[in-house]
């Protein structure tokens, strides 16, 4: 994936200023930075959802301006918010957004199946959704994203408000993905969850990239890699803490 | 197009799941019959209480009441004159008959008596109905005493008692009516004309409005659950969104106008075999009709709430201006205005079919408008939905 320049503003709000960057084939790309620094709106603008007012991502080898359908039909999405059928069950919400990726009925409970076994679910495929923890609603919303084969997946900060158990089962997931081929995108703003799961980080604030590298670099930067955080690095490019 | 039914398909299985959504859904028409059938099911003939004020207390009001006590459907109900007024004057009673008083002595000697109706405007429907009946038992006494005093002055000076005069006029009036030199007999022709067959044109068509509503909600259901976006980021186009949000609004809406045209058939005995499925093609055109009118509110809405009032401000306009309770007189302002309403259209369509015994072929113009109705509405929905910043 190659992200050229973009730029997206609402009304008077900059949020996402000349963001360039690219994803190698394989690879865990870690987006960081604080709440409001341009994380969701720029996955929002390279899923399709958003348009962005100009610049330009090539997917796969596809534009996102000019071939959406091509690049909708290679990625996945998994949502900051939970976004899933509470009324249905695990499968059927599975199944459900396997046909909307493409796949054939058989096809798409087979690797429902698949999915929740991954996520340690398969025993609660039968049941609702609305009766699930909040993590093994999580879970679940991970796995969606995964219906469809897609070879770019992207998780918008998807541990947020779970139990230490379900993120760690959750990075497991995200490991044995990657293990598998898939690149993944990954935002965040908990720096030690970056520093543990990406290849690479890009740190955001202001709608801009004020860095781009591996952890190791970025934490070699400012002191000993193994006695600083990237939190620290974050504090010291912008003389503010992640959570101010 | 596939998706779009994956899309109808899982709406139509969520709502199965949740039970209190069904229960209402389908319990709905049916209490919206039995309401319907207690209202106006089996009353055929009129019925009505006829308030009756009797300053005179003589013979002849005594016999009037009577006479009036004996038509088929009234019932007299005595009031004091104050009372009356009150009653009148609170827009509890619209007409009230008073007896002068003076009425009986009046007629005893020969004189001209006078009623006197008592009414809030014209009455209202039931009290012109009363008026007339009244009228017609006050033509029958009056007949009575013309034949009297014809009779009467005829014999006079001749020795005949003046009681046997009374007894032998009597004897003949009642005979008279029995065998009335001019009869009335009732032949019904087609479909009982029965408010049920006025009114249920309505009825459906007010009740299939809940199908705008429906599908007015059904794109901001999706974004308050997050799955609106995550749709989009599918192979799902938003053509199929909306077309799989519109079949799913239709096959609810139509499930529940189905059950209760079911019910006026199988219980009213108002349609034929043809005329029902007359009636259920239309009904299927008008849900779809506005179920695509609730898609362009669904494209606009932001919230649930936005939804729900835009789409009350449509209904409440459609039933007003579409003429669902009352018909609306050729060439009125009103029925100008009424010609943006759907209702107009389907209320025409079900009256030709349902009221006027008319066929399928007969409902063309209007189920036309409708179908148009539909068209548009899907392909403006989409439009709108896709310009508009923000939509997603």
């Amino acid at each position: 994936m190659v992200v050229k320049d973009l730029h997206k503003s609402f009304k008077e709000l900059n949020a996402v200023n000349g963001v360039s960057f690219s994803i190698h084939k394989g690879e865990i790309f870690g987006l960081l930075g604080p709440n409001g620094a341009g994380k969701t709106t720029t996955i929002r603008i390279m899923s399709t959802v958003l348009e962005a007012d100009s610049g330009d991502i090539t997917i796969g080898g596809h534009s996102i301006s000019h071939e959406a359908e091509a690049v909708r039909s290679i990625i996945g999405v998994c949502p900051q918010e939970l976004a899933l059928y509470e009324d249905l069950s695990a499968l059927d919400n599975m199944v459900f957004f396997g046909r909307m990726a493409g796949l054939e009925g058989t096809e798409a409970k087979a690797q429902a199946m698949t999915n929740l076994e991954l996520m340690g679910l398969v025993e609660r495929a039968k049941g609702r959704v609305a009766k699930f923890s909040g993590g093994m609603k999580r879970r679940i919303n991970l796995a969606i994203a995964l219906m469809g084969h897609p070879q770019l997946l992207f998780l918008d900060e998807p541990t947020v408000g779970i139990d230490p158990q379900s993120r760690n089962h959750i990075y497991e997931n995200i490991l044995g993905l990657q293990k598998k081929g898939m690149t993944i995108l990954y935002t965040t703003h908990y720096m030690e969850e970056a520093d543990r799961l990406c290849n690479r980080v890009a740190i955001m604030d202001g709608g801009q990239i004020i860095t781009m590298d591996t952890p190791y670099q970025l934490k070699s930067q400012i002191g000993p890699p193994e006695k600083v955080t990237l939190e620290d690095v974050f504090l010291k490019l912008t003389g503010r803490s992640l959570r101010d | 197009m596939k998706r779009a039914l994956f899309i109808t398909l899982n709406e139509v299985r969520m709502y199965l799941q949740d039970k209190a959504d069904l229960a209402f859904g389908l319990l709905l028409p049916i209490i919206t019959f039995a309401l319907m059938y207690g209202a106006f099911g089996g009353q055929t003939m009129f019925k009505a209480t006829a308030p009756v004020v009797n300053e005179d207390g003589g013979t002849y009001s005594a016999q009037l009441i009577e006479q009036l006590d004996k038509v088929s459907g009234i019932k007299v109900e005595l009031l004091k004159a104050s009372e009356a007024d009150i009653k009148l004057e609170r827009s509890d009673l619209l007409l009230v008959l008073f007896i002068p008083s003076g009425f009986s002595e009046t007629l005893k000697s020969g004189g001209k008596a006078e009623l006197v109706f008592k009414q809030r405007g014209n009455g209202g429907q039931e009290g012109q109905i009363l008026s007339s009946i009244i009228r017609g038992v006050v033509e029958d006494m009056n007949q009575g005493f013309q034949v009297r005093h014809q009779v009467e002055s005829n014999l006079q000076g001749k020795g005949i008692p003046e009681n046997s005069i009374e007894v032998t006029v009597q004897n003949l009036l009642d005979k008279e009516h029995q065998q009335p030199a001019v009869g009335v007999t009732e032949e019904v022709v087609g479909g009982s004309p029965d408010f049920i067959s006025l009114y249920l044109p309505g009825i459906i068509t007010m009740y299939v409005l809940f199908s705008l509503t429906m599908s007015a909600r059904t794109i901001v259901e999706e974004r308050r659950r997050g799955t609106l976006e995550r749709l989009l980021t599918t192979r799902l186009n938003t053509g199929e969104l909306f077309i799989g949000k519109f079949l799913s609004t239709v096959a609810r809406g139509f499930v529940q106008t189905l059950i209760l045209l079911v019910l006026s058939y199988a219980v009213l005995r108002i349609f034929t075999p043809i005329s029902f499925l007359a009636s259920v093609v239309i009904a299927l055109v008008f849900v779809a009709a506005a179920a695509a009118l609730g898609m362009i509110i669904a494209s606009i809405a932001r919230s649930e709430e936005a939804a729900n009032w835009i789409a009350v401000v449509f209904t409440m306009f459609m039933v007003m201006m579409g003429g669902t309770f009352f018909q609306v007189s050729e060439g009125s302002v009103l029925a100008t205005i009424g010609k943006i309403s759907l209702n107009t259209y389907a209320n025409e369509a079900l009256r030709t079919v349902i009221t006027e015994g008319g066929s399928l072929g007969d409902t063309l113009q209007p189920l036309a408008v409708m179908a148009g109705v539909v068209i548009v509405g899907l392909v403006v929905s989409r439009l709108i939905f896709k310009a508009v910043p923000g939509s997603k």
